[in-house]
Order: structure tokens, then sequence, then C-alpha cells
């Protein structure tokens, strides 16, 4: 919540050059800061039970057709 | 070198175009406006230089993150930008436990008063005090509004173009809210 008060400390209510470019990140480390957020981690398999059944399913198939032949 | 050389004479479109596909691109649209949006933010925090910074870079992180839904709809590109800005300045507000103070020039509270034809022709710091009081009484959407008209002297087409409306319920929706500040204001006489 904010509510406004009158300036009377004449704080300037304009950023000047030197804080512009004081808070101005380079882009690289924004991209890094945005691919930090929204990249996450690859899962491990343990941790996937839908990838890990899948796989299961697959081998258990696979072993099943081998020992048909 | 030409790669660079070539982005750089790209136009807007063909940025935003690229940003789309891949947001390391993004960099141009974060170097031409990053000081607009960082001096509307500082200005809405009331010139609190730190969290200005802050808020910019989020802003411009979830700028990355949604260009794939951004449409161009005969906007500026600045407008979806400032609407990001816009939402994010208000969530910190909402996010904060204790209330937030932001300075407002006395130049600003006389122009709101004079557009809110508040019979005067010079304000006294009561009166300014009292003006202030009423702008803190009123709900938030309503706040928003006055800061981007009066305090950061927006157009009312770009202030339309933030909230996704027409020019004309924009300056209705101010109007009505002069009123509104009018009438509290005789209210409290």
């Amino acid at each position: 919540m904010r509510k406004f008060e009158l300036n009377k400390d004449k704080k300037n209510l304009t950023p000047t050059k030197e804080q512009i470019k004081r808070q101005k990140r380079d882009f690289s480390r924004l991209h890094h800061d945005y691919e930090k957020l929204t990249k996450r981690g690859k899962k491990p398999l343990y941790r996937d039970p839908k990838l890990f059944m899948l796989l299961f399913i697959i081998g258990i198939i696979l072993f099943l057709l081998f020992l048909e032949e | 070198m030409t790669r660079k050389k070539n982005i750089s004479n790209l136009s807007e479109t063909e940025l935003i175009a690229l940003a789309k596909k891949d947001q390391k691109y993004f960099g141009p649209l974060y170097e031409r406006y990053f000081e607009e949006i960082f001096r509307f933010i500082f200005k809405r925090l009331g010139g609190d230089e730190e969290i200005a910074g802050d808020i910019t870079q989020q802003t411009f992180i979830k700028a990355m993150a949604n260009m794939g839904r951004y449409e161009d709809r005969g906007f500026k590109f600045s407008s979806w930008l400032y609407r990001i800005a816009q939402n994010e300045v208000s969530m910190y507000f909402r996010q904060l436990k204790k209330s937030y103070s932001v300075a407002v020039d006395e130049n600003r509270i006389a122009d709101l008063a004079q557009e809110a034809e508040l019979e005067m022709n010079y304000m006294s710091m009561d009166q300014q005090e009292k003006l202030v009081e009423i702008l803190n009484s009123l709900n938030e959407s309503e706040l928003e509004l006055i800061e981007l008209r009066f305090f950061q002297a927006m157009r009312f087409q770009d202030i339309a173009n933030i909230y996704n409306i027409t020019e004309a319920n924009t300056k209705m929706r101010i109007y009505r809210l002069l009123d509104k500040i009018s009438k509290l204001w005789n209210e409290r006489k």
C-alpha cells in the first residue's frame, strides 16, 4: 500500500544521468538473470514418474519381443 | 560484426519479430527503452533509486518472458512496456506490509487542483495537504489514473494505450475522477 505526501524535502523526482547509468545493467547480465529465472534444470529420471514408467514399459515390451524370438 | 551491424539497422518491428523468436535479440529494445521506463518507475516510487532499478530489471525480464504473447495492435511498443511496468509497481505496493510514502511535487498538486476546478488562485500548504489527503482516500485504480495523467504528465492517448481502452474512455474516467475529487473537496470545506 502506498500513500502520497507533499515533497517537502524537495527530493529530486527525476533521476539524474548518473542514477540512470548506475542502475542500467548490461544486457548480457539481464539475459543471464532471465535464463536463470525461466529455464528450469532437467529433472533426474527417478524424480519424473511419467517418464520413468514410459521407459520401463518400452523396456518390458522390448524384453518380451526378445523372448518371443 | 556484420550481424551486429545488421541488427542495429533493423526497424523496431523487425527487432520485435526477431526478439519473439530468440530473447537474445531483445538487447536493442532494452537499450532503447531502459531510460524511459526507469524514469517512469522512479517517479512512481517518488524517487527511490534502488527499488526503481530493481523493478525496471524485473519489468524487462517479464517483457522478455512474454515476448511471444506480444501483439502489434497499432500501439507503440513502449505502451506495452509501460503496462508491464505499471503492473510491477502496483504489485510491489500491494506486497508491502507497511504503507509506502510517495513524494509529490507542489506544482503537480496545483495542476491537479486547477483541473479539478477547486476555485482558488493560490494554494496554501494546508490546502495542499488536504488535497493529498483526498487523493489518499481514493482506491488504487483511481490513484493510478491520477498519477499517470498529473504526476507523470502523460497524454490521454498514451494512458489509453497502457490500459488498452479508447482515448474517449480514458478522458471520461479522468474527468469523472476530477468531479469526485471536487465533490470530496467541497464536502470537507
